[in-house]
């Protein structure tokens, strides 16, 4: 193969300096470098970058105060970042005006304009661009038709549902072909029914219209379901961008491993092939291996990826962690949750010896041991009640090794 | 409309209803209605022959006229004026911000004697204004401008108190939308600010010409009350009424008094069409 050939596509990956045609080539649809901003003297954003490639949605997940409706805002044009460039389809338009950016925006408040129709709504980006009056209606009835409006072409924004008056929103961005879409809390003023729903919607809807879109949402569900990738903002810094499944599974932070979904998180020592947390020994050769023998770290695992046995017999694939004491059992719809304590600190274990009757714990009203979370699905549950008072063996089937920084700035 | 709610914590007959209208309607009737209602007895008592040569006499129809077309403009740039510096006053903050919206509305405290005494000190023949005017051979106390410049000082908050808080409350969203969407400043206003507005802007000039065509304290003071050529028509009332002419008084009393009674009306009625912004919520 020619070996120029293979290179091109790396170097299309590059994107600090490219000439515009050269990047309209990359598939980028958008792109923010180094953005910062501060408010007076508060620093809102710090050094935010990534890329929107073309036809994906990309969601800015983070707490409220994160800064995501900021980046929002700073790549629609409405604000004006510290430091950093926007880049849109290869154009560098940090210092363009909002209105000639060609972005479209969806507010959380849909921000239809009261005193026009569906029609007129959705018809004003071509409106104020002179297009000619049987464009406008082309036009607007394909996209009365894509949103399933027909019905309600006539009536006025407060006459629509809420989900109504998002789909005449994103109409109307539609109209004028917007190069990238940005959805500001698209579902923050609905119920949770609706929401669902609309979602869905909005999903098969982008993939017809094959636009890049960009979400904010402080939801970690609307965030796994609706993304191609998560970018999790906590205050002002991009703390990882990946796919919803390396986001949740493979958690880059702390941060990101309790905001999307519940963790547990444990304190342990690098040791050589394993993690010590307390006195017993988690197998973990390939977790490990970016660290250092004798480093801090801290063990992270998801409720739903601990298993348990009421013998010392732990499944296939379920490394195992120590025994612990069953606390409480609570039963919440589609699975199962329980609070256990671990026993960490137990007289002697050994791989081969470890056995129920090493439980030396305390009896659970002494609430002793290291509590931890755990979700069992229903099936599992069924098979085995286990009740507050069991003694269980603990394992873990995945998990996550995060530097313990013990000083802000090593960070 | 505004739905009345109803008292549910009350049960059986409820007194107080009957006798709260009644006191209310008693306090009323000697301050507002019988005096109203003493201007319509009165005018038509001598007949409507008697009412209606009044009402045409020359003087009576300038004087109407006058009164008109005078508040008419001092409408016109009032709206414009207090819709332009009410976009000012809510868009941008600037360095004595607080001080120009006090000072805005300001005239509606200030007696309109006091009012047309200024207006006379600055633009009157011997005033330093109105000489500059004099040397140029022209005049504008005594004349109709000297009314519409009265009637603008002191409807002056009017409109401008209407719009304001439309605009204040207006969700700046909307401008953003429209900026996004790719339309200039203007196309902005044009579209979406102003159709917002519609109601603020109606209501605001017809409350300004209510104010304008009534105005009596600073017009009568500059504008001379020159009978067919400066006198509007409560001047025109006033006069008459001194010279003792009730009747003609009365006929011009009776018009001012109904198309009060009609700008009011519309107001109030029309409010479900002005506020047309209250159902989105």
């Amino acid at each position: 193969m020619n070996p120029k050939m293979a290179l091109a596509p790396d170097t299309d990956q590059m994107h600090v300096s490219w000439a515009p045609q050269r990047r309209a080539s990359t598939g980028v649809a958008a792109s923010v470098h180094g953005i910062s901003k501060r408010f007076k003297k508060t620093v809102v954003l710090e050094d935010v970058s990534f890329d929107v490639a073309e036809g994906e949605s990309l969601v800015l997940l983070g707490p409220s105060g994160s800064g995501k409706t900021t980046v929002l805002r700073i790549i629609a044009g409405l604000e004006q970042p510290y430091t950093g460039r926007v880049i849109l389809h290869g154009q560098d338009v940090t210092d363009l005006p909002a209105r000639e950016r060609g972005v479209g925006v969806i507010f959380q408040s849909y921000a239809l304009f009261p005193r026009m129709t569906v029609e007129k709504n959705i018809a004003f980006g071509l409106k104020i661009r002179r297009r000619p009056r049987k464009e406008r209606k082309e036009t607007v009835n394909r996209l009365i038709k894509l949103v399933q409006l027909e019905a309600h072409r006539k009536k006025y924004p407060w006459q629509l549902s809420g989900g109504q008056q998002q789909r005449v929103a994103i109409a109307r961005t539609l109209a004028y072909k917007p190069r990238v879409l940005l959805f500001d809390e698209p579902f923050g003023a609905l119920d949770a029914q609706t929401r669902v729903k609309l979602r869905r919607e909005i999903r098969v809807l982008l993939r017809q219209v094959k636009v890049p879109a960009v979400f904010i949402t402080h939801d970690q569900e609307e965030a796994l379901e609706l993304g191609d990738r998560i970018a999790v903002l906590n205050n002002g810094h991009l703390e990882q961008i990946g796919t919803p499944d390396e986001v949740y599974n493979h958690p880059a932070t702390e941060f990101v491993a309790t905001f999307l979904g519940a963790a547990n998180l444990l304190l342990g020592v690098v040791v050589p092939g394993a993690v010590e947390v307390g006195a017993v020994r988690l197998p973990a050769t390939e977790e490990t291996k970016k660290f250092r023998v004798g480093q801090s770290v801290k063990l992270v695992f998801r409720p739903e990826d601990v298993c348990l046995s009421p013998d010392a017999k732990l499944p296939e694939g379920c490394r195992r962690l120590a025994n612990g004491v069953i606390e409480e059992v609570n039963f919440v719809g589609a699975y199962e949750r329980l609070n256990i304590r671990l026993d960490l600190a137990p007289p002697r274990q050994t791989e081969s010896t470890a056995a129920l009757d090493d439980v030396t714990m305390n009896p659970p009203d002494r609430m002793t041991g290291v509590p931890i979370m755990v979700t069992l699905p229903k099936p599992e549950a069924t098979a085995i009640r286990y009740k507050a008072g069991d003694r269980v063996a603990v394992g873990l089937t995945s998990f996550s090794v995060l530097p313990n920084y013990t000083l802000a700035r090593q960070r | 409309m505004v739905k009345i709610p109803t008292l549910r914590h009350v049960r059986g007959f409820d007194v107080a209803r009957p006798v709260s209208i009644g006191v209310m309607l008693a306090i009323m009737l000697p301050l507002v209605i019988l005096p109203l209602l003493s201007i319509f007895l009165f005018g038509t008592s001598k007949g409507l022959g008697v009412f209606w040569s009044s009402l045409i006499a020359p003087e009576a129809i300038f004087a109407l006229k006058l009164s008109m077309v005078t508040s008419f403009w001092a409408t016109v740039f009032n709206v414009i004026f207090g819709l332009f510096a009410a976009y000012v006053l809510s868009r941008y903050d600037f360095w004595g911000r607080n001080a120009v919206i006090v000072t805005i509305s300001l005239p509606t405290a200030i007696p309109t004697a006091v009012a047309g005494f200024a207006l006379l000190l600055l633009w009157g023949p011997n005033a330093t204004l109105g000489r500059l005017l004099d040397s140029h051979g022209k005049h504008l106390m005594f004349t109709a401008y000297a009314i519409i410049l009265a009637n603008i000082f002191v409807t002056f908050p009017l409109a401008f108190g209407v719009i304001k808080p439309v605009f204040d409350t207006m969700s700046s969203s909307l401008e953003e939308a429209a900026a996004t969407i790719g339309a200039t400043r203007w196309q902005t206003f044009w579209h979406v600010t102003l159709p917002s507005l519609r109601g603020a802007i109606v209501g605001g000039a017809l409350l300004t010409f209510a104010r304008a065509i009534g105005e009596f304290g600073s017009t009568i003071l500059v504008s001379g009350n020159l009978a067919g050529r400066t006198q509007t028509a409560p001047l025109y009332i006033f006069a008459k009424f001194n010279e003792g002419q009730i009747e003609a008084a009365n006929a011009i009393a009776i018009v001012l008094a109904l198309l009060s009674f009609i700008i009011f009306s519309v107001l109030f009625f029309a409010r479900d069409w002005l506020e047309f912004e209250a159902q989105e919520k």
